[in-house]
């Protein structure tokens, strides 16, 4: 069962159809805890990036070997194989980018969306499709967090990317977790109701 | 049956392979990562002590590691000190519980092996002799300018939200905080993280140890002024005298809080007071020892 989606497609299937937290809500817990600033989530959505497309591509490989019945721990072997060696390498080649996101990497081994893309698509599906399959859910999450954070760091701080627009701070209530929730109903509403209005236009 | 052996076949593959990308990335990575800790801390202690890339440590500076270990002999605990001595030769000296000279025994090793840990504890294994085991305990560089004491670097460890911060910490003579440096840390970015912040960290700059040893913190927010002379060093948009005038008014004040993460910024200050208290006390009591046996340290 071969997707029939072209490269670009999968690509753009992450971004908007099937965007990890605003369509498949997955990874809510990142979603809510962390996308407080752009940077973390721009920081996140790399990290997820680079370990989805890693572990995608391993597992599309390996599809024929693994035994159906461990597919899971295998997937989880797999991820968290790659997010220790992304670790690893970050933190012996590029001190710099490692002090700013080595914090991200280590978050990722548990994340929803890693493991429900393998078991949905990877295992499935060749390694070309695969690997931009991960492409697009990467970027699709990263849209989603850079999304949140940016309501969530203008409302909340004041800010954007750590410079000051506002120069106050509306409501800091929105920095803290819970906010999170509140942020990303909102926002799933928003994007729903975007969704509604073009098809709407696309029936008349 | 045989369903259950292929899994555990395929299984005990799986691991294994992952097992050997494991170990051989960390074979690769392993000595760079090592120098980029390395590197990093060595600038760390020199930007704590006010030295930068635009204004180099002069040559009089000099820093002196004292390493501090456990000895157990049944059950009887001694603290043990391995210090240079100033002829370049090293010593192990033990104090008992009570703050009491026990022994003093030359340790035979370079100055170059010192600095790793497995070829210490043996030198000083062999040392004290046979019948007593001894633990790392922690580590002290004392910082002299020309012959004389100017502070102290206090690397350490203390639990935070979810796991061990580990920092560094400076001292003046005096015991008085110079500054605060967050090595480690895996908190909450954007709660918990931001320990690592001017805005929070420098609050600790210029504590003396009689605050220090009462601080607490407190959930009042941060006062604005404060939070831009804590800043100044990144912003520059103050000047050096009213940096001054409103730490010194700050001085004793306690540690405001971080929204939403009062438990990280207590674990912070819990362990900065645990660090500066426990050194304050073995440090007299050290120092003690060192002028009644008349030990020749360099510093």
């Amino acid at each position: 069962m071969a997707t029939d989606k072209t490269n670009l497609q999968l690509v753009v299937n992450g971004i908007l159809n099937e965007n990890p937290i605003f369509r498949l809500v997955l990874s809510m817990c990142p979603a809510v805890g962390i996308s407080t600033t752009v940077m973390n989530g721009f920081m996140l959505g790399i990290a997820v990036l680079f370990v989805q497309v890693c572990s995608s591509c391993t597992i599309s490989l390996f599809k024929n070997v693994i035994h159906p019945r461990i597919r899971i721990p295998t997937y989880t072997l797999t991820i968290a194989t790659w997010v220790t060696v992304i670790d690893m390498v970050l933190a012996a080649y590029l001190p710099e980018a490692y002090a700013k996101m080595g914090i991200f990497i280590k978050l990722i081994v548990a994340f929803a969306i890693i493991t429900m893309r393998l078991e949905m698509f990877a295992c499935k599906e060749s390694v070309n499709a695969s690997f931009w399959d991960g492409i697009g859910m990467g970027l699709g999450f990263m849209f989603g967090m850079m999304a949140l954070g940016f309501v969530r760091e203008l409302l909340g701080m004041g800010t954007i990317l750590g410079y000051d627009v506002l120069g106050f701070k509306p409501l800091l209530f929105f920095v803290l977790p819970f906010a999170g929730f509140f942020c990303v109903g909102l926002m799933m509403a928003f994007f729903n109701y975007i969704e509604i209005v073009y098809k709407r236009a696309k029936r008349a | 049956m045989k369903n259950i052996l292929t899994i555990i076949f395929r299984l005990t593959v799986a691991c294994l392979l992952a097992g050997l990308v494991m170990g051989t990335a960390f074979v690769f990575t392993n000595k760079a990562k090592k120098h980029n800790l390395h590197v990093n801390e060595q600038k760390v202690m020199l930007s704590l002590l006010g030295y930068s890339a635009k204004n180099p440590a002069p040559a009089s500076v000099a820093m002196h590691e004292v390493y501090r270990y456990i000895v157990s002999q049944g059950d009887v605990l001694t603290t043990g000190y391995l210090l240079p001595l100033r002829d370049g030769s090293f010593s192990f000296v033990t104090i008992d519980l009570t703050g009491a000279f026990v022994a003093r025994y030359p340790v035979a090793i370079s100055a170059e092996k010192a600095v790793e840990a497995d070829e210490r504890s043996q030198a000083i294994a062999a040392a004290i002799g046979a019948g007593k085991t001894i633990r790392y305990a922690d580590q002290t560089i004392v910082v002299t300018d020309g012959g004389k004491r100017t502070a102290y670097l206090l690397p350490g460890r203390f639990p935070g939200f979810k796991t061990f911060i580990s920092a560094m910490l400076a001292l003046d003579k005096n015991c008085t905080i110079l500054g605060l440096e967050i090595m480690e840390n895996e908190e909450d970015p954007g709660l918990g993280g931001e320990i690592v912040q001017d805005y929070f960290k420098n609050q600790f700059k210029g504590k003396p140890l009689d605050t220090v040893k009462k601080l607490e913190v407190v959930k009042t927010p941060l006062p604005e002024e404060y939070r831009k002379a804590l800043e100044a060093g990144k912003r520059g948009q103050m000047g050096a005298a009213e940096v001054a005038s409103i730490e010194e008014q700050y001085k004793d004040h306690d540690i405001y809080a971080l929204t939403g993460a009062t438990i990280s910024s207590r674990s912070v200050t819990s362990g900065v007071k645990g660090m500066v208290k426990k050194f304050a006390y073995r440090l007299a009591i050290l120092d003690r020892v060192l002028a009644e046996q008349h030990i020749a340290v360099p510093f």
